[in-house]
């Protein structure tokens, strides 16, 4: 009798563990608390659903399904990542900056999407979307937020000033700049003309780079062999900064940040900055804030930047992780005719969504942004490049040199190049 | 008496047991991370593959470090704020000991002094941006006072290092006043007397008597000093941020560049032994000095 007991509660066990056995996966974003948790209003009820509602509704559908959200800031996120690779701890699903992504793709870190997965994104995105999401030829994932750059600047400073438009071409730029710019009887700038911001290597390399590309410039050779910021053009989209310097309508110590305060009349700053500029200024963010393309040296040009949805090429559930995201981001809603990701995006995130539907149904939402979008077909995808971070970080620290009046545009950019092409010699061939 | 044989193994035994969560501890989190990182500095590492995969390539890491020049002006910058905020901790913290062990309410002025040292340095290093800042900051409004033109004193490469280091020396004064108070208050009275009867002037009995006898201090705070100066991290990475990297950067922050940013683990371990030597010389070299002096307690 004892032993007949003894087998049926060992059956029973066994029995409940595969029951409640479920496919656990972690998805690993950047994305602050809102926007994990959704916008609430005053009494708490929910307005916009963050990530956690849409996993949610995942799981009723799929109940074998458990799903994990690990928020790292931004800031750690790739220490975050590669610790959490070393220790074994990695996550299934990772929303990736393209530039990251190159060195995973290296070390073969990344899952190769599904063949219906990479239809999907080929068919259904904006291609400077598809671009960064492409390492070596190969799509790498699901984009899920592209990035360019506007010129945002403050219309009441600009009037003030006797502007009633904002600059159509970067010489036009040079010229208002100084004239929108006021000093204390100390020397010091109180409201500048334009503002840059030193210290943050996307936020002095990305506006370069727009100058760059508006000149026909590029980064680096076809083949990656070379950096070529140095040639003529770099030198001479860097000279179009300096002139801003030189014509005292800006110094280092700027930042974009202080637009806010009605402090800076003009700057170079990514679709990303709109909602807190509209949290900031609130009724009268229209009466303040005019968002124009980045004026041209020669042609309209701006940088773009990638974020992406990845796998895991060491998780036990590959195909999990793939199937909730084609439902996730890829699938569009029958009621909606955008993706939950894309709404996702554009209510709560505040970033332009990469997938053509959400951008064509979602146009009311998108209305801030719409100079953002419309650029897109003007946008060059920041280069996806082995050792992106520390050559992005050289260039930075040669530009606020120059910017500081250490070196000339020339040396700054030889510099520069001087130290990436060592560190390009070593991957590409 | 000879104590038996038997007896004092079991001594020996006990004191290990006793010794052997430390001993662990030292084992994993100091011995293994020390021995990891000199044996990853001679591989190219990125963190991504397993570390026994990592490539050999002998001293190369440590041939192209002396080759960058970011290391170069790293590891001058690091002299110069080691050297200058050492100094002149040391040095104004004995002067304001001095003054405030002779002043009423002594306790509360250690106090005001001591408050920074228990404020975070995150909070100081963004606290001191907004008063460096160049137009709404209190520090330029007061030169401005004085007719001294306003400066970007964090963004401009020849003032933002000085603008740090004045910060790390109003820091880090709190706690050397507060060792240096304690070392005054042993010096026996009596000798003070004496030297007064004989009419020695205050300067006179300050060099003769307070600067010999509180010298174990002084070395003491050097030393300290001198090896949290060299890995300073917090302040550079807080206030540091916006001026050209080659006025500021210092070897810690290279460090951790090179690592989590660069992903070069080879060289950012063969940076991190070169600042362990540099802090094993300069303390040797402090004590050194010291010894001369006749202070022969902290060898």
């Amino acid at each position: 009798m004892r032993k007949v007991f003894w087998i049926l509660l060992l059956i029973g066990i066994l029995a409940s563990f595969t029951t409640t056995a479920k496919t656990v996966l972690v998805i690993q974003t950047h994305w602050s608390d809102f926007q994990v948790n959704g916008i609430l209003d005053k009494n708490g009820n929910l307005v916009y659903p963050g990530l956690k509602q849409y996993i949610d509704e995942y799981t009723k559908l799929n109940p074998d399904v458990e799903i994990q959200i690990r928020e790292v800031p931004f800031d750690n996120y790739l220490q975050q990542l590669l610790v959490s690779h070393m220790a074994g701890k990695a996550a299934d699903i990772y929303d990736l900056y393209s530039l990251w992504a190159v060195q995973l793709v290296n070390s073969k870190i990344l899952d190769i999407p599904p063949s219906d997965i990479l239809n999907g994104v080929k068919n259904d995105f904006v291609s400077a979307s598809v671009k960064g999401a492409t390492i070596d030829g190969k799509i790498w994932g699901i984009p899920s937020e592209i990035d360019n750059y506007a010129l945002i600047y403050n219309k009441k400073l600009l009037t003030e000033a006797g502007y009633s438009e904002p600059p159509k071409t970067w010489a036009e730029l040079i010229k208002m700049a100084p004239k929108l710019t006021k000093y204390d009887e100390k020397g010091a700038i109180t409201q500048y003309g334009f503002a840059f911001l030193s210290g943050w290597d996307s936020a002095v390399v990305h506006p370069y780079l727009s100058l760059l590309y508006s000149l026909g410039g590029a980064m680096f050779s076809a083949d990656y062999t070379e950096c070529l910021v140095n040639n003529p053009l770099g030198v001479e989209a860097l000279n179009e900064e300096l002139a801003l310097f030189k014509e005292k309508a800006t110094n280092s110590a700027g930042s974009v940040f202080d637009f806010p305060h009605n402090t800076v009349a003009m700057m170079i700053m990514a679709p990303w900055y709109v909602s807190s500029l509209k949290q900031a200024y609130g009724d009268k963010y229209d009466e303040y804030v005019g968002i124009e393309p980045i004026p041209p040296v020669k042609n309209p040009a701006t940088v773009a930047y990638t974020w992406f949805f990845g796998v895991d090429n060491a998780s036990k559930n590959k195909v999990a992780a793939w199937d909730f995201l084609k439902w996730f981001a890829l699938q569009v809603q029958p009621n909606t005719n955008t993706t939950r990701a894309g709404d996702l995006e554009v209510n709560v995130i505040s970033v332009i969504p990469p997938n053509k539907a959400d951008l064509e149904n979602h146009l009311a939402q998108l209305a801030d942004l719409k100079v953002f979008i419309d650029q897109l077909k003007n946008s060059v995808q920041e280069p996806n490049v082995m050792q992106g971070a520390q050559i992005k970080t050289i260039l930075m620290d040669q530009i606020v040199a120059a910017w500081n009046g250490q070196v000339t545009a020339q040396q700054a950019l030889d510099n520069a190049v001087r130290k990436i092409n060592p560190i390009l010699s070593r991957y590409y061939h | 008496m000879k104590i038996p044989m038997k007896s004092s193994r079991r001594e020996n035994l006990a004191a290990y047991v006793f010794l052997s969560p430390i001993l662990l501890f030292f084992a994993i989190f100091f011995a293994f991370a020390v021995g990891f990182s000199v044996w990853i500095s001679f591989r190219e590492w990125d963190m991504l593959i397993s570390p026994l995969d990592a490539v050999f390539v002998g001293p190369s890491n440590y041939v192209v470090l002396f080759s960058d020049p970011l290391f170069v002006s790293s590891l001058v910058n690091t002299v110069i704020y080691a050297f200058s905020t050492t100094i002149a901790v040391v040095i104004l913290s004995l002067l304001i000991a001095v003054a405030l062990n002779n002043l009423r309410y002594s306790a509360v002025w250690r106090f005001i002094y001591f408050a920074p040292v228990v404020t975070p340095a995150v909070a100081i290093g963004i606290i001191w941006s907004y008063l460096y800042n160049p137009s709404r900051g209190i520090v330029n409004e007061v030169l401005g006072w004085l007719g001294i033109p306003a400066h970007n004193w964090l963004t401009d490469p020849h003032y933002a290092l000085m603008a740090i280091i004045i910060v790390a020396v109003w820091a880090g004064m709190g706690a050397s006043i507060l060792i240096f108070t304690a070392g005054l208050r042993a010096i026996p009275q009596s000798y003070y007397e004496a030297a007064r009867i004989d009419g020695a002037t205050k300067v006179k009995m300050f060099f003769s008597i307070t600067l010999p006898l509180i010298k174990p201090t002084t070395l003491f705070l050097s030393v300290t000093g001198m090896i949290g100066a060299w890995q300073v991290f917090d302040l550079i990475y807080i206030m540091g941020t916006n001026a050209p990297a080659s006025s500021v950067q210092v070897i810690s922050l290279y460090i951790y560049k090179t690592a989590f940013v660069n992903l070069q683990m080879g060289s950012a371990s063969a940076a991190a032994m070169i600042l362990f030597a540099i802090v094993l010389v300069t303390t040797l070299f402090t004590l050194g000095i010291f010894r001369k002096g006749g202070i022969e307690s902290y060898e």
